[in-house]
């Protein structure tokens, strides 16, 4: 170890570094000759073995009892280091950048009750889809429904205008996990565009993902595919996201904690911290000016 | 192990003076300064140009194959040639050229960024250097001493990865497997003693001032790259022991034929092979991070969150390695886990692309060679990381398993990442290791031919992958549409031939008569820029004492220092 503290005193105007050696190559070739032997003969290992330990001894007396050094010498010489930089510029990040917004979000249960409230609405055009077209009120649901029963494949018109419990059983999980997740979805990403949530939220969302689905399903479901009827669906779709983005927006918002410093969101008790990160996270600086070179 | 408390009791060699420097020295002495060092930076430079040599090497390696690969039916080279070249190539890349240019680089700066005189332990550090060198002429030398199955010299051929249980005694006569896995415990020994050096050096040997929290950034991902050799290199060293076990005293480890497992093989392998991706990367980011700030005239984003990532890396790294093995048959819940945890490595790594570019963000940016590598290898690296989630995903990977769409992944890391940040490396500190500049002219002409040449090459090596194109086979029937393709990967594969050319020529162009570079030749902030260029063996002659992470811009801006805010 040779850490500089430990060095002996040099003379003035040299410094003691460690010697050369070639002893850790002796080792290092030794150990080569070893592997080659295993290779080749036993002989070549025998040799490396020599050369090996000898390496090894070798470097011992390297270092005990006495680390050897070689002297040096040395200029101490002045380095002054400038900058070619004039001027040093302030990058200034006013509190309201947007790296800040959102400021304040809906809560969960916002989110939750908004998918609540839309999965009811839709309820309502996909029923009146089956009433008017086939004069079942299990038409919609037995479509939805009819993905997840086994032994369900190719029904008949009339099986699927019935009630079956096993279908209206899937067709309520999917039905209200889809509605709760796309409420909290809602409730996570409207403050994000905070210009026109009903109209971001309640069309342009329903519109973009009934088009991923329409081009999809064919290759999903296609029994579904083929029983659906496409006006009726995106109706469906636009009165949850009207509704859920309408019951979302309403909601009381609170404030994120995006601005406050890490310590205090993890609810420690530092003081110091919060000032310093002002300074630190805002100010960037950046030098400016011709370069001198 | 010096006492300073003790007597002196053995004289001190007093040469007056370097050996080498001094006008008038033979070859035959200097070569003695150089085999016998224990110096930092000449070990530090060794490494460099040891890995340079290799890198021709293995380029030239990859060129035949290209050439082999141009045509459908080629016959340009046999099937066993192109199965050694393939083998030697990926070997000697990763171990021959990567890793001693990382350790190289960490060699030649870590002592210098942190003011200190060298290497905690300099006569390991010797010693490391010479297990690996001595490990790569033992693996080269299979091609003259390894007695293949013609009876002539041989070569490794079974993959980069030693694919088992083709390595096993009775698929691999002849010698060349042994060379291999005692050429990888050699060079391995070497790896874990430059890794415990680093961490010495680290721990110990920082001047006044230097707290961990203002070390550079280069030091810090260099600490996390030797707790990660620590970590990985020992489950690859014992299974090359197993392996020579297997060989040579009649184990059967990885013979399934005895009741042994190659699966057993690809988990050994595979948790040291997908961490030493990051054991390259994480060096090569390293780089990036000197690099990116000093040329955006800015400090470093996010320092704290880039040494978070930094072990975050490291840490996840260490529990994806089965995302190599989807084909093998996991469990359902196996796939899943390797599924989700390699997703997980996006997170630090989306940090610190987002951190480099908020470094840039308004900054007063210099183009220099370096600063257009370093910004090709964010550009490129987001686009490999995306490649990367692709193949993370088990049922894709089920698809494109083995094909050149996986090649074309790991290599958008291996050059588009880790060669562009050392070349980046190598144009910032050359002027610093030599004293004279590399031709910028020269230089861009290499950042465009080479960008030019790497995107040919592995751009349009995806689309023979997503065809189907399967890695490993020497030459291919026409009709699968794959012929244009290749045709253009091996063109790319010349153009980037001729950018490394003309870099080589550079170096030794600009080393011979390039303009004088001075201690500070880019206006940077971090300790090795406070020496001469070249630096002097003792490093610093007044022992530096720093009190921000920006010691020479508090230097340089006594009105405005950095420890104001820190
Ligand atoms: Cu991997």
């Amino acid at each position: 170890m040779s850490s500089h503290e430990e060095r002996p005193e040099a003379p003035d105007g040299f410094v003691a570094l460690p010697a050369p050696t070639a002893w850790p190559l002796v080792l290092a070739f030794g150990l080569l000759l070893i592997f080659l032997g295993v290779v080749t003969s036993a002989a070549i290992s025998l040799l490396g073995l020599v050369l090996a330990v000898s390496g090894g001894i070798g470097w011992f007396g390297e270092v005990l009892p006495q680390e050897r050094h070689e002297l040096i010498s040395m200029e101490a010489h002045e380095f002054a280091p400038k900058s070619t930089y004039r001027a040093v510029s302030r990058i200034h990040i006013d509190a309201q950048h947007r790296a800040h917004l959102p400021v304040t979000t809906p809560s969960v249960t916002a989110g939750l009750k908004g998918g609540v409230a839309g999965g009811i609405a839709m309820i309502v055009p996909a029923t009146l889809y089956g009433l008017i077209a086939f004069h079942s009120f299990w038409y919609a649901v037995n479509l939805l429904g009819g993905a997840g029963v086994a032994d369900w494949t190719n029904p008949t018109m009339a099986q699927i205008t019935h009630f079956r419990l096993s279908a209206l059983v899937t067709a309520a999980v999917i039905h209200a996990a889809l509605s709760l997740l796309v409420g909290l979805l809602y409730g996570a990403t409207l403050p994000m565009l905070p210009r026109h949530p009903i109209l971001l939220g309640g069309l342009f969302a329903p519109l973009l993902w009934t088009g991923v689905l329409h081009a999809s399903l064919s290759l999903i479901n296609p029994f579904l595919d083929q029983k659906i009827h496409w006006v009726w669906f995106v109706v469906s779709q636009i009165a949850f996201g009207m509704v859920a983005g309408w019951v979302v927006a309403k909601q009381a918002h609170i404030r994120t904690q995006q601005y406050l410093p890490f310590a205090a969101r993890v609810g420690l008790e530092t003081p110091g911290l919060i000032a310093e990160r002002h300074q630190e996270g805002l100010d960037q600086r950046t030098e400016s000016g011709e370069e001198g070179r | 192990m010096a006492d300073s408390t003790l007597p002196v009791d053995r004289p001190m060699e007093l040469p007056g003076d370097l050996p080498g420097e001094q006008p008038g020295f033979t070859w035959l002495e200097t070569l003695h300064t150089w085999v016998t060092t224990v110096d930092h930076k000449k070990l530090g430079l060794m490494y460099i140009g040891y890995a340079l040599i290799f890198l021709l090497v293995a380029g030239v390696e990859a060129l035949l194959m290209r050439v082999q690969l141009m045509v459908a039916n080629n016959h340009f080279l046999s099937p066993e040639v192109y199965n050694r070249l393939f083998t030697m190539h990926g070997t000697t890349m990763v171990f021959l050229v990567g890793m001693p240019f990382i350790i190289g680089f960490a060699n030649y700066l870590v002592p210098l960024m942190i003011g200190a005189r060298d290497m905690a332990l300099p006569r390991l550090n010797a010693f490391s250097f010479w297990m690996t060198a001595l490990g790569g002429f033992f693996l080269y030398y299979s091609f003259l001493g390894a007695v293949g199955l013609q009876g002539a010299g041989s070569a490794p051929d079974t993959t980069w990865w030693g694919y088992a249980p083709l390595t096993e005694r009775a698929f691999s006569r002849g010698h060349t497997m042994d060379y291999w896995a005692l050429a990888l415990v050699m060079s391995g020994i070497g790896t874990i003693g430059a890794a415990v050096n680093v961490i010495a050096t680290v721990f110990c040997m920082r001047c006044k001032g230097m707290t961990l929290f203002r070390m550079p950034l280069l030091v810090w991902l260099n600490l996390t790259t030797a707790g990660l050799i620590l970590v990985t290199i020992s489950p690859l060293t014992a299974a090359q022991i197993m392996l020579l076990i297997d060989r040579y005293l009649g184990g059967h480890f990885f013979d399934s034929q005895a009741g042994g497992s190659p699966v057993l093989w690809f988990h050994f392998f595979w948790i040291f092979g997908h961490p030493e991706v990051y054991v390259l990367v994480l060096p090569a980011f390293a780089i990036a991070n000197e690099v990116i700030p000093t040329f955006s005239r800015k400090a470093i984003f996010g320092y704290p969150a880039m040494v978070a990532a930094s072990a975050g890396i490291a840490f996840i790294s260490l529990g994806v390695w089965a995302h190599h093995m989807f084909t093998v048959g996991m469990s359902a819940p196996g796939n899943a886990f390797f599924v989700l945890s390699t997703g997980l490595v996006g997170v630090p790594t989306g940090i610190k692309i987002f951190n480099w570019i908020a470094t840039m963000w308004g900054g007063k940016i210099r183009f220099t060679v370096s600063m257009m590598f370093a910004v090709a290898f964010v550009a490129q690296f987001l686009l490999a990381g995306l490649t990367g989630i692709m193949l993370s995903m088990a049922p894709w990977n089920w698809q494109l398993h083995d094909t050149y769409f996986v090649v074309a992944h790991f290599h958008y890391v291996l050059v588009g990442a880790i060669v562009f940040c050392i070349f980046s490396g190598l144009y910032y500190w050359f002027p610093k290791m030599t004293g004279k500049l590399l031709s910028e002219r020269l230089g861009k002409w290499h950042f465009w031919l080479f960008v030019l040449g790497f995107h040919m090459t592995f751009d349009f090596m995806h689309i023979p992958g997503l065809l189907g194109m399967p890695r490993w086979i020497y030459t291919y029937q026409p009709g699968f549409g794959w012929e244009k393709w290749n045709i253009l990967v091996g063109v790319g594969a010349f153009v980037q031939g001729i950018a490394i050319l003309l870099f080589s020529f550079n170096m030794v162009r600009s080393y011979l008569k390039g303009a004088e570079a001075g201690p500070d030749p880019w206006d940077a902030w971090t300790l090795e820029w406070a020496t001469s260029s070249p630096p002097p063996p003792y490093n610093f002659a007044i022992e530096p004492v720093v009190a921000s992470r920006r010691p020479l811009w508090d230097q340089k801006h006594p009105e405005d220092p950095d420890w104001r805010y820190e």
